[in-house]
């Protein structure tokens, strides 16, 4: 008999502030995470479902651990996934990354510079971390 | 215990210490017996949002007032701030190169910049506004803002 392992997903919460660049640089993150470096263990969640309240959404994030990005003090991403239930993994905000790679500096809203760019790469390399440390503790429970 | 005036625009309320003097651009100077201690305002950290980098010059440096005193980044601006007062960078806050944020939790403590000797002469002190009218400044600023 052949077991088929259905590999653990980690939900990615960005913020959904438009018109800030932070916000732009927390979703081309996301974006990065979800559709280059790990598609196979995680799945995007836009935030704004979150507020609306959209059963799909919040039965994602309640059953899947979630790592939040979010784009300022206000901490909207977080927020909203522990409201909808969910269980915050792992939290990222944008200024605490940026201070740690302070050669990235972040301009533009509808499309990031360069450093704006870099800094979104950096911000997922290190989340695509996450997301393998995740997925492997969450793959030992399973798996006793 | 510092006590503090305050207005409030919409949902904002700006505080301004009674126990300090400010510049017009929105430094508070602090007077103490062997020096003077500098900071920014609680009006200008909350106008200019959430501080990422703040470059403070460095002990030792003689700086004359208006002399550009730090650089700070925030994630709306980079805004470059004029000394105060004339005198000698004794000290200069720790935090700012590790938790800079420490200027917007708490301003008018924690968040201070940087302590100065007074060089003695024109120091810069009489030019400073008390309380009161840093508070009237701002808020007669801030109400045309939102005009």
């Amino acid at each position: 008999m052949t077991d088929i392992i259905q590999k653990p997903k980690v939900v990615i919460v960005p913020c959904s502030g438009i018109g800030k660049t932070y916000g732009t640089v927390s979703r081309e993150a996301a974006y990065n995470i979800t559709e280059d470096l790990r598609p196979e263990n995680t799945r995007l969640v836009a935030l704004s479902k979150l507020v609306l309240g959209e059963e799909e959404a919040r039965s994602v994030v309640a059953n899947h651990p979630a790592i939040t990005i979010d784009g300022c003090k206000l901490a909207c991403a977080t927020k909203m996934v522990q409201e909808s239930g969910g269980c915050v993994a792992r939290d990222y905000a944008v200024l605490d990354v940026y201070r740690r790679y302070k050669q990235f500096k972040p301009q533009g809203i509808a499309e990031l510079n360069e450093g704006g760019e870099k800094l979104a790469q950096a911000l997922a390399d290190e989340i695509a971390l996450a997301v393998d440390e995740l997925t492997s503790e969450q793959g030992e429970i399973e798996n006793g | 215990m510092v006590e503090y005036l305050e207005f409030q625009i919409g949902k904002f309320i700006f505080k301004v210490a009674t126990d300090r003097l400010y510049s017009d651009e929105g430094m508070w100077v602090k007077i103490g017996k062997r020096h003077v201690e500098v900071g920014i305002t609680d009006y200008l950290q909350q106008r200019n949002g959430d501080v990422a980098f703040a470059e403070v010059k460095p002990t030792g440096t003689l700086v004359k007032l208006g002399d550009e005193l730090v650089v700070i980044e925030t994630i709306k601006v980079n805004i470059s701030l004029s000394s105060p007062v004339s005198g000698k960078v004794v000290e200069v806050n720790s935090s700012m190169e590790t938790s800079p944020e420490v200027i917007n939790q708490d301003p008018y403590g924690a968040g201070w910049l940087v302590k100065i000797d007074l060089g003695g002469g024109d120091d810069g002190l009489m030019n400073l506004l008390s309380p009161q009218e840093y508070l009237e400044k701002t808020r007669h600023e801030a109400e045309q803002e939102v005009k």
